[in-house]
């Protein structure tokens, strides 16, 4: 039998160069989870209560957002007593409805990508918080439904220092930027061992 | 360029025949740079970013889970307040500069400094002499100039805090003047005014969002007694606008002609360009150009000067760069304010002489050549002879004049408006436009104000929601950029009111303009001028008020700023709200992020002054709002309240055209 080869997840990714710290792809996350049919005005009108899935990080003079990086081998995967939360479709997913709020995937995550929370406005009679965990989806839902190609988080960018990356492409860019860098300097090098 | 298919950017075909010719050429427009912004700031889009001190910007996160005050400690009503006030101070500022200018003129005109200008309104200057105060009877006309503008200038110098400016105390219904005292919120300086505008907002002052925006409303009156003295002083200057048959759109450029194009807001030089133009018409003719000099405005300052000489108007704010792309335009000369600081790059592509000419605004790229109104037909001649220098070097071959103008016919001053009704009832002019409200042939009057935004296609707001008022008979007036759209859409024609206004409207319009002489209605929408000139609105209003006793709130007289994009747009929309008018705005300023602060500026300032803000980016529910607001005001009064039918929405991006099919020339 053939075996088919598993292609990586593709990632959320933001150059720490370009990033100004302007959030705005924070608000575009949350908007675009829940904000359904608003932009941002609308929304804020609304009291809508919505929440960003990635936050802008600041550290040692360099600033971008993080969020889920979809891991092959995610331990939140591994922790999750329920399956809500498991790999599918080229990214790591969480069924909400199976869901149960308990926090392992927020204690193992090394990321601190995972949050649990409700979207739903806060009812002091119930006898649950309804928190289920909240990561970035890449946005799967949000671009069937308007047609987009991008997250809202990278069409939102200014600087266009977000980027969503297809793992493969990342790596052949790489290699190709170092060979052409090796092969010149052996050019110049011209020696034999 | 990154931009979309070109009717979407405007619905005047003008503009996007010419955009199409950008797009073509990889010229950069209003429209692409607006496409290559996309998409803006959350936080500055609903106001909630804070750029006051260098501990920021400090950001508050609209949806509650971030931070929730700035680093000061700046709750997001306070950030909100503070740098709506600035607006309004900013708007402020720039009015009452463009007023403070002619109040100069008019000093340095009565101590004979000024040759090339005079009192061209002697009859205008002594009504407003009278109105402030002045003696006139048995004194020389410099002697009366001289105290006017002493007492003008006085609004820019009193000191104190409890005396009203002298314009606003002069000029606004008793009623009104009562109430905005007791609420103090009469200015007493307009300089002191804008300047306490900023000290309160600067970091650790006034946090308060209540008492910020008060102090808002404050200098937003400031601003209407800069207009208001702008206006009336322009007019005693330069002639009371009174109807004029002139045309407008981009048609106006004359293939065989100097064209020179005056831009910006102020007419202390355009109006001498327009004198001393057919003083060079030999040396135009001279260089080639067979048709002489036709000078052409542009947004504001094309307006000042449409109004009282018939000046053909080519553009409004957001196409101003796009006379250029004609391959025709031989100079643009630039005043004051909205003007876009791209025109010397898009002038770099073409032959077209780009001129500065305050000394506080000039452009990088742009040749600056210094207006001094002691020298004003030198200066003016030694501009018009850059043109006809410029006209020399114009390529034929990239010759391309949009085949679309219509006729306006335009000058609706209220001293004009007077005089029509008059001849109806010469003892009350009044009488027959507050009959024809009472009859309910005329619902109210809708005044429309403000500029252009790429926000909204242009000019599409404009003409969708005065096209459905005057389909219910509201009387519609309109200044500034509005009054732009309007004339080149050719609303400001006898055949708008006949294909357009409603059956009540249009037999008033007709009896008014058959008594007036002109075989025929008023036009659909009366242009009362310039951006300043909101002040005439506001006279009109006054006039109403008295003759009927009553507060200006009291009126079924509604503002309406649907393409709204200036500071100075803010502030007007600001006066209108605190004078008592509902007022729509169709951009949403930046002040959703508070409760607070938009609670202040519709539900409280409905209680206090009568007046609120109506913010509806939808052109066909603003026109429901508007019609709404109108009855509720008919129905204060004892008056048959109407409701009208809403009509069905007109408004799809991209698919707005101009109502009237424009006219072909030749």
């Amino acid at each position: 039998m053939q075996q088919t080869q598993v292609k990586e997840n593709v990632i959320i990714y933001a150059e720490p160069d370009r990033c100004l710290g302007c959030h705005s792809c924070e608000l575009a996350c949350a908007v675009a989870h829940g904000g359904e049919g608003h932009d941002i005005v609308s929304a804020v009108a609304a009291h809508l209560p919505l929440h960003a899935r990635n936050q802008v990080v600041s550290v040692d003079g360099a600033t971008m957002p993080m969020q889920c990086r979809q891991c092959e081998d995610a331990p939140c995967t591994l922790v999750c007593p329920t399956g809500a939360c498991h790999q599918a479709k080229g990214q790591i997913q969480i069924v909400e409805q199976q869901c149960i709020g308990c926090k392992l995937c927020v204690m193992v995550c090394p990321f601190g990508s995972i949050t649990v929370r409700s979207e739903e406005r806060h009812k002091a009679t119930s006898i649950t918080n309804r928190g289920v965990a909240k990561k970035c989806d890449l946005c799967v839902e949000w671009r069937a439904s308007t047609g987009k190609s991008d997250p809202a988080c990278v069409e939102s960018c200014p600087t266009k220092a977000i980027k969503m990356v297809d793992v493969n492409a990342y790596r052949d860019a790489l290699r190709l930027a170092r060979a052409r860098e090796i092969a010149q300097s052996h050019r110049s090098i011209r020696i034999s061992l | 360029m990154a931009c979309l298919d070109c009717s979407s950017c405007s619905c005047d075909p003008a503009a996007t025949e010419m955009l199409a010719i950008a797009e073509a050429q990889s010229i950069d427009t209003a429209w692409s740079r607006y496409a290559a912004q996309q998409p803006q700031c959350g936080f500055g889009t609903t106001g909630l970013c804070c750029r006051i001190c260098l501990k920021g910007p400090c950001r508050i996160d609209p949806f509650g889970k971030g931070p929730q005050f700035g680093v000061c400690g700046a709750d997001r009503d306070t950030i909100v307040a503070r740098h709506m006030v600035r607006m309004m101070a900013s708007g402020a500022a720039a009015h009452s500069e463009h007023g403070r200018h002619i109040a100069l003129a008019m000093l340095h005109l009565s101590k004979g400094h000024l040759k090339d200008y005079s009192i061209r309104d002697q009859e205008k200057l002594m009504v407003v002499a009278k109105r402030l105060g002045v003696k006139t009877d048995g004194r020389e006309l410099m002697a009366i100039v001289r105290e006017l503008a002493d007492i003008t200038l006085n609004d820019f110098q009193n000191q104190d805090y409890d005396q009203p400016c002298n314009w606003l105390n002069a000029s606004l219904p008793a009623p009104r003047l009562k109430k905005l005292g007791e609420l103090e919120l009469l200015p007493h300086n307009i300089d002191a005014s804008v300047a306490q505008s900023m000290s309160r907002t600067h970091l650790g002052c006034d946090a308060d969002p209540t008492n910020l925006i008060l102090g808002g409303l404050r200098v937003a009156l400031a601003d209407l007694d800069g207009e208001m003295l702008a206006t009336e002083l322009s007019d005693t200057l330069f002639g009371t606008p009174s109807p004029v048959k002139t045309t407008s759109n981009m048609g106006v450029l004359k293939k065989d002609a100097v064209n020179i194009a005056v831009n910006g807001h102020n007419p202390l030089l355009s109006d001498i360009i327009c004198d001393v133009a057919a003083d060079l018409n030999a040396e135009a003719i001279a260089a080639g150009a067979k048709e002489g000099i036709n000078v052409i405005g542009i947004c504001c300052t094309g307006n000042e000067i449409m109004v009282r000489h018939g000046i053909p108007l080519a553009t409004n704010y957001l196409s101003q760069e796009l006379p250029i792309l004609t391959g025709a335009l031989d100079a643009m000369v630039l005043d004051v304010q909205c003007i876009m600081p791209s025109l010397p790059r898009v002038a770099e592509c073409f032959h077209t002489k780009i001129i500065t000419t305050d000394k506080q605004n000039k452009i990088a790229g742009a040749t600056h050549m210094e207006f001094d109104d002691t020298k004003a037909s030198e200066n003016a001649a030694s501009i018009l002879r850059v043109a006809i220098e410029a006209f020399r070097q114009r390529d034929p071959k990239r010759v391309h004049i949009p085949n679309f103008k219509q006729e306006a016919i335009v000058g609706f001053s209220v001293e004009a408006i007077t005089a029509a009704l008059s001849n109806i009832n010469a003892d009350d002019p009044l009488q027959p436009l507050v009959d024809n409200i009472v009859n309910g042939n005329i619902q109210g009057v809708v005044l429309f104000a403000g500029c252009n935004n790429t926000k909204t296609q242009q000019d599409s707001a404009y003409l969708d929601i005065a096209l459905s008022l005057a389909a219910r008979n509201v009387l519609v007036l309109a200044t500034g950029c509005a009054a732009g759209a309007y004339a080149k859409a050719g609303l400001m024609t006898q055949e708008a009111t006949r294909l357009y206004a409603g059956e009540g409207l249009k037999s008033a319009l007709t009896a008014i303009g058959e008594s007036a002489g002109m075989n025929g209605p008023l036009p659909l929408v009366l242009h009362m001028g310039s951006c300043v000139d909101n002040s005439r609105g506001v006279a009109l209003g006054t006039a109403l008020a008295n003759k009927l006793g009553v507060d200006l709130s009291d009126l079924p007289l509604v503002a309406s700023a649907p393409e709204a994009m200036t500071e100075k747009a803010v502030v007007i929309g600001s006066w209108a709200v605190t004078i008592g008018l509902p007022t729509h705005l169709g951009t949403v300023p930046p002040i959703v992020g508070s409760d607070v602060v938009t609670g202040l500026v519709t539900d409280t300032a409905r209680d206090l002054l009568g007046g609120y803000f109506i913010v509806e980016t939808n052109p066909a529910l603003a026109a429901d709002k508007l019609f709404d607001a109108i009855q509720q005001r008919r129905s204060g009064l004892g008056l048959k309240t109407y409701s009208a039918p809403a009509l069905p929405a007109r408004t799809k991006l991209g698919s707005r055209q101009m109502p009237l099919l424009p006219e072909r020339v030749s």
